[in-house]
């Protein structure tokens, strides 16, 4: 019978979609044992956190149609917290009485404060990382979806948020650290390994987390719950006619969405070694987006490999010597083409290779008739 | 959706563009300096190309390529030549960072010279102190550090002004406004500013800072208006120093009775500003690009024909320039197997060089700079004029504003 | 009562300046629902424009103004035509392309004029202060205050006026019945874009002898066009200049009081919170359901 088919169609792509997950987390942890130089390795792992980062804004934007052109604000968040915590570890290297961080030395202030008193532990601020981020997606997305704000919409007052937040950073240099964010950290302790940002021991948190992250997206793509919020970004008032409450899920794919970005964040500062009120800027904002647009913004994978590879294009290009002078135009060059040519992104090209492979024309995908791009945008 | 061949042919060609620049041949960091033969020195530099500081760190980036050219063309050090490793941090400390990690950890440089904004050395500080490198900063700055990987070849507060703003309360007055640009920098010069201010019957009427950047500054010169100070001390860096200066002269005030006194404005800044704005404002520096002496006559000569007539010198610049000829003076003394960054940084160590500015030397205690302060009012033709000039050169004293603290040679020693 | 004047007038000059680049962002937007994130590269445009047209041929500011239109308008039709026509109904893309493109004439610049500052005169005639109300003002700033407002008058004619405008208007309204009436979009929509991106170029141009010139001057003001555009309501010129106004009084006062981070951190809260309450900002266009 055709549904018995078409259930099996399904149970395949999922198969096929979770093995390409596992296949290539599987690459990225054999990566060490082909690369000996310590410096290189480092540069991947920070591309995988990119990676992770393209990854948390396709849910929003590609699985539940919030475009959040504010997602760093959750991951400078996760890397703020990371940071407090390993610079109160660290033994004041410049002037300063002991447990105050340097630069509020610099600044005059005399006592720590009080926001910075849970940081003293560790693992106040792992959790911190991952909640603080989606505690405040939740809340701002509760400000939104409750007031059934859509669209362009959505997009400018996330951007606004990030904004406010980036300014309030830097203008209270005495407590963040300011424009110089917070330099000069000590080394993660974790089950008695410490993380060195050069070693390998950084580089396989770095895959644990994206492989970790990636399963707990895709899941819930799998979930009812997911399937529901890819129906409300094709059409919602559809979904809301039957009775879903639409502003709850929004905010729950929000808010897990901001969960991801906070916990690459973390690592973000452990791989970098220091925080800056640049990973909460509009410049990594739009980067992240435009990562997401390369590598196709419905498919988590996608999202990830087109992060990497942009950011590492992006990376050799602007180290060589021909492309000293031209790469950003270059890049920009290339992404407007891509957005113009390959709208569903790497992923969509990837994916009209495989149909045309399999001599089928190309449905969508996981069964739900998906309505084609209309003016309210996809 | 049905794909069709001309879908399939558009999106591979789109597809092939981008991959097309993968391959590694063209994106290969100076797969020459990788395989380097021995007879080279590698040295980072690390000066924004692009930014808001772009406008002063592009022309430090020409006078450290000027001196390891004219190194090179002495012949090198020891017969090896220097082979500078370019890098655009983009006026972003996050960027510095991370550079630098890319210049000692990637490149393996043995020594970088680098940064204008305090915000980027400390950024890039903790990867010179974690991997023992060298920094060779030039850049006049606001002291209170002892780092035993820097050489600092700028101007600390005391050698700006000590002499400056006691000067300013004689000429002009009391009365002092302090702006700023939001970092550090301008926040302890204007620690220092108010402990000089005290000591002199000085007055600070208010405190303000703009983000670094920042261009709007019609609400600042309305409290000019209103507070009217006698003198306006400055600190506020790249972009906002233009923006301030031509907003202030299109307001109408007058720098002969409410003067602007920086000690950041430079010829780079005059010129973008041009001359009407410049015109009857103070600055405190130990080099101005008239200066009369054989070797700034030499320097200026040079860097004019080797980047263009039209172009200025200025403190910083000259310092990127001296600072070269130390390096290679300290690597002169060791042998080619010990060329190490702690090697180099000992040998310097009391090193005196014949800079633009007048002899110069780097003190062993704290691995600043002795220099000849100076200071000079703007003229409408874009050049200073130098009205004070010191009679001998400064030690510096990175923590003068604190007594009590003292950067030994073994590091910081607090003595109660 | 002198502060009050003071402060009332420099508010009055953030808001025309703020008017000045919102306009063009205005029209592009509200006419076509593109998010021109280009914008502020069109800004920058025109002040190198003004800058190159001073050096190269001593051309002065005010003369050089219809030169830079039509340059920068050109440089928008292009664009239109080349990028933006292909993306027809997905304007979320148009985040994307634009950007793209930002980007791009952010580097050809830098590469081509170089990446320090520029320096470009203000005119002769207006380099001096007068007072009004019994204050000291620059006389430029008053300029361009007047020059903000001459603009807003001439678009607005051409919007209501105009043959051209009113074509625009109908398409605004209901694209392919305009079509069938023989109005042909692409034509307009590309003349409107060139229309937007001149604007811009013209702003670029006239706020360039208060500032400085540099590869990144327009980032700054995207953002800030864009929250006066969607402040005063999509689709609607009288908000944009109301907005701009209001946006710019709110700056000066609470930078005043407190310091710009402030005042700008604080004004990005309240549109926040206004375009949750009111999404079609304050003057909202009344449509037929």
């Amino acid at each position: 019978m055709q549904s018995k088919s078409a259930d099996l169609t399904f149970l395949r792509r999922t198969n096929a979609e979770l093995i390409a997950i596992l296949a290539v987390c599987a690459i990225f942890f054999v990566v060490p044992v082909l690369l000996n130089n310590d410096y290189l390795l480092n540069k991947v792992a920070r591309y995988l956190v990119l990676g992770i980062l393209a990854m948390s804004l396709s849910l929003s934007w590609g699985y539940a149609g919030i475009l959040n052109l504010g997602q760093a604000m959750s991951f400078g968040l996760g890397s703020y917290a990371m940071a407090m915590t390993l610079k109160l570890k660290t033994v004041p290297v410049h002037t300063g009485p002991q447990g105050l961080p340097d630069f509020m030395v610099w600044n005059n202030v005399t006592q720590l404060p009080w926001f910075w008193w849970p940081f003293e532990s560790q693992a106040f601020a792992i959790l911190a990382g991952i909640a603080i981020p989606a505690a405040v997606a939740a809340a701002l997305g509760w400000f939104m979806f409750r007031g059934r704000v859509t669209g362009v919409y959505v997009a400018i007052i996330t951007l606004a948020a990030m904004v406010v937040l980036n300014l309030v950073i830097i203008d209270q240099q005495q407590y963040t650290g300011g424009f110089n964010g917070i330099t000069d950290l000590a080394q993660l302790e974790l089950f008695g390994i410490a993380f060195d940002a050069y070693g390998r021991s950084t580089y396989y948190l770095v895959t644990i987390c994206m492989t970790v992250a990636l399963l707990v997206a895709y899941a819930f793509t799998r979930t009812k719950a997911g399937l529901i919020i890819q129906a409300i970004r094709d059409h919602e008032s559809r979904v809301r006619y039957f009775g879903y409450d639409v502003g709850a899920y929004q905010i729950a794919a929000f808010a897990l969405s901001a969960a991801i970005a906070g916990l690459a964040g973390m690592i973000y500062t452990i791989v970098m070694e220091f925080a800056s009120p640049t990973f909460l800027g509009v410049q990594l904002s739009l980067s992240v987006v435009v990562w997401c647009a390369v590598g196709g913004r419905q498919s988590l994978l996608g999202a990830l490999l087109g992060a990497i590879l942009v950011a590492g294009v992006q990376g050799a290009l602007s180290e060589s010597a021909t492309f000293l002078e031209t790469w950003t135009l270059v890049m920009g060059g290339l992404f407007v083409l891509i957005v113009l040519f390959l709208p569903k992104g790497l992923a969509g090209l990837v994916a009209s290779l495989w149909a045309l492979i399999r001599q089928r024309p190309l449905r969508s995908v996981r069964g739900v008739h998906r309505i084609e791009q209309t003016e309210t945008g996809a | 959706m049905k794909l069709t061949r001309r879908q399939l042919l558009k999106n591979t060609a789109a597809f092939g563009a981008f991959a097309s620049t993968g391959f590694p041949h063209i994106w290969i960091k100076n797969a020459d300096l990788a395989a380097a033969a021995a007879g080279e020195i590698k040295v980072g530099v690390l000066f924004s190309l692009t930014g808001t500081t772009a406008i002063i760190e592009e022309s430090l980036n020409k006078a450290t390529l000027l001196a390891i050219e004219e190194i090179n063309a002495a012949g090198g050090i020891k017969g090896m030549k220097i082979v500078p490793v370019v890098e655009d941090p983009a006026s972003d400390p996050a960027t510095f960072a991370d550079k630098a990690r890319k210049l000692v950890v990637g490149d393996k440089c043995v020594s970088v010279f680098g940064s204008y904004t305090s915000a980027s050395r400390k950024a890039v500080l903790p990867v010179f102190e974690r991997q023992h490198n060298l920094y060779w900063y030039p850049t006049l700055y606001e002291g209170r550090e002892c780092s035993k990987n820097v050489i600092y070849t700028g101007a600390v507060p005391n050698q700006q002004q000590d002499e400056f703003i006691p000067w300013l309360i004689n000429k002009f007055g009391k009365k002092f406004y302090l702006i700023g640009s939001n970092y550090i920098y301008p926040k302890e010069e204007n620690n220092y500013c108010k402990k000089l201010l005290q000591k002199h019957g000085g007055e600070v009427v208010a405190e303000e800072y703009v983000p670094l950047g920042h261009s709007e500054f019609s609400s600042v010169i309305n409290k000019f208006k209103s507070t009217q100070p006698n003198v306006i001390f400055s600190t506020v860096v790249g972009d906002s120093v233009v923006a301030l200066h031509r907003q202030y002269h299109a307001a109408g005030l007058d720098p002969e009775k409410m003067p602007m006194a920086s000690l950041t404005t430079s010829e780079n800044e005059i010129a973008a500003m041009g001359g009407e704005a410049a015109a009857g404002h103070f600055t405190s520096a130990p080099y101005f690009m008239v200066y009369q002496s054989p070797e700034n006559e030499k320097f200026v000569a040079a860097y004019k024909k080797r980047w263009g007539a039209d172009k200025v010198t200025h403190f910083v610049s000259e310092a990127c320039y001296f600072q070269v000829h130390l390096f290679k003076q300290a690597v002169e003394k060791l042998a080619v197997s010990d060329i190490t960054p702690p090697n180099i940084r000992d040998a310097v160590k009391g090193q005196e060089t014949l800079a633009p500015q007048g002899k110069v030397r780097i003190e062993p205690e704290n691995l600043h700079t002795w220099l000849w302060p100076k200071i000079a009012q703007a003229q409408s033709d874009g050049q200073f004029k130098i009205l004070v000039q010191a009679k001998d050169w400064l030690k510096p004293l990175p923590y003068a504003a604190y007594p009590g603290q003292v950067c030994s040679e073994n590091g910081l020693v607090v003595q109660n | 009562m002198d502060q009050l004047i003071q402060q009332f007038l420099t508010g009055l000059s953030i808001g025309s300046i703020l008017l000045l680049v919102a306009m063009g962002l205005s029209i592009i937007y509200g006419a076509m629902g593109i998010i021109n994130l280009a914008h502020g590269e069109f800004v920058m445009l025109g002040a190198y424009a003004a800058w190159f047209l001073q050096v190269q041929f001593g051309m002065g500011l005010l003369i050089s103004l219809v030169p830079i239109f039509l340059l920068v308008a050109a440089f928008g039709w292009l664009i239109e035509r080349f990028v933006l026509s292909f993306l027809n109904n997905r304007p979320l893309d148009t985040i994307l392309a634009t950007w793209g493109v930002g980007i791009m004439l952010q580097q050809a610049v830098r590469l081509t004029a170089g990446g320090e500052l520029r320096y470009v005169k203000m005119p002769e005639a207006l380099s001096n202060s007068t007072a009004i109300l019994g204050v000291q003002i620059s006389l430029y700033r008053v300029f361009l205050l007047v020059a903000s407002l001459v603009l807003f008058a001439a678009t607005w004619l051409l919007m209501n006026r105009t043959t051209v405008g009113m074509k625009l208007r109908a398409i605004i309204q209901d694209r392919p019945v305009a079509a069938s009436f023989g109005v042909n979009a692409r034509r307009i929509y590309g003349l409107t874009f060139a229309y937007g991106a001149g604007l811009a170029g013209l702003a670029g141009a006239l706020v360039s002898p208060l500032k400085s010139v540099s590869p990144e001057m327009g980032t700054g003001y995207v953002i800030d066009a864009f929250m006066v555009v969607v402040l005063g309501g999509v689709q609607s010129l009288i908000g944009t200049v109301a907005s701009a106004f209001i946006l710019g009084e709110l700056s000066g006062v609470i930078a005043f009081l407190q310091n710009d981070t402030v005042a700008k951190a604080i004004v990005l809260l309240a549109i926040v919170v206004l375009i949750r309450f009111r999404p079609q900002g304050m003057f909202a266009t009344r449509v037929r359901a």
